[in-house]
């Protein structure tokens, strides 16, 4: 694993702490190269989830097309998608509805 | 008559590392996985879009400033990973840690080779296809990569069982 990615730029956020109080989401879609297995796996791996909360997020991202698998801070979020990204999910975020 | 057997090619060991079965081409094709990972992985080309999805698909904006800030360790976390490839190819044992970046190389070698192929949920071999060595590749990358995962989610802790933290 590489060194985690320092994202707390302060610029960053600095325009965005009205929004800050909304969480924000970070959604994980189906595509049709991951392996199912390998999902589940780095569900557990990057979220500590355990192997059943793992394994239904994925079956949730393969059967509905998408899941939300973390929420927080934008900061957080951004967080998140980077080291899904860097495992090669395809994740993005958005503000809870 | 003999039954299809496969011996596992990861095997997770007492002490926390991984006993690795493979044969001495396949470990040189991953080199080689790894050095094409090295070479493409800076190219703005479709073949490694897959590689840096946008975070904010509805604000162009802030996705800028997400890819300003994270497109760099991406790509360096990439080639930290085909650097651990390329050195440990040959070992009989490798760490956990080591084990995870030959699952990032090999991944990311079906992302490319999957946006390449333009591959879909329910795709089959089709052996008509020119492209066909390439599907088998791919394949073959999906089985070893599940491999890995068999391998090293034994030693993931998980919070729903207790002797396992």
């Amino acid at each position: 694993m590489g060194a985690p990615l320092e994202l707390q730029d302060p610029e960053l956020i600095t325009e965005e702490v009205v929004e800050e109080d909304r969480p924000w989401v970070v959604i994980v879609w189906n595509d049709p190269i991951n392996l199912m297995s390998y999902v589940a796996f780095v569900f557990q791996k990057v979220f500590g989830y355990s192997k059943e909360k793992a394994n239904k997020l994925m079956m949730d991202v393969h059967h509905k097309g998408r899941a939300v698998v973390s929420s927080g801070t934008r900061t957080e979020a951004e967080r998140d998608v980077n080291r899904l990204h860097g495992h090669g999910l395809w994740a993005t975020m958005e503000h809870d509805e | 008559m003999v039954r299809f057997r496969r011996p596992k090619p990861f095997e997770a060991l007492d002490d926390g590392r991984f006993r690795v079965k493979l044969a001495p081409d396949v470990r040189s094709f991953l080199v080689r996985l790894a050095d094409e990972i090295d070479e493409i992985v800076a190219l703005d080309i479709p073949e490694t879009r897959r590689l840096f999805p946008t975070a904010y698909p509805h604000d162009p904006e802030k996705d800028a400033g997400y890819q300003v800030l994270s497109r760099d360790g991406l790509i360096e976390q990439r080639r930290t990973a085909a650097d651990t490839v390329r050195e440990t190819a040959d070992n009989e044992v490798v760490t956990e840690d080591e084990l995870a970046q030959w699952m990032s190389v090999i991944n990311d070698a079906r992302l490319v080779l999957g946006t390449r192929l333009d591959v879909s949920e329910d795709d089959e071999p089709d052996f008509d296809d020119p492209d066909i060595g390439l599907y088998l590749i791919y394949d073959e990358l999906g089985y070893l990569l599940d491999s890995i995962v068999t391998a090293m989610i034994t030693v993931l802790p998980d919070p729903d069982d207790g002797e396992d933290s």
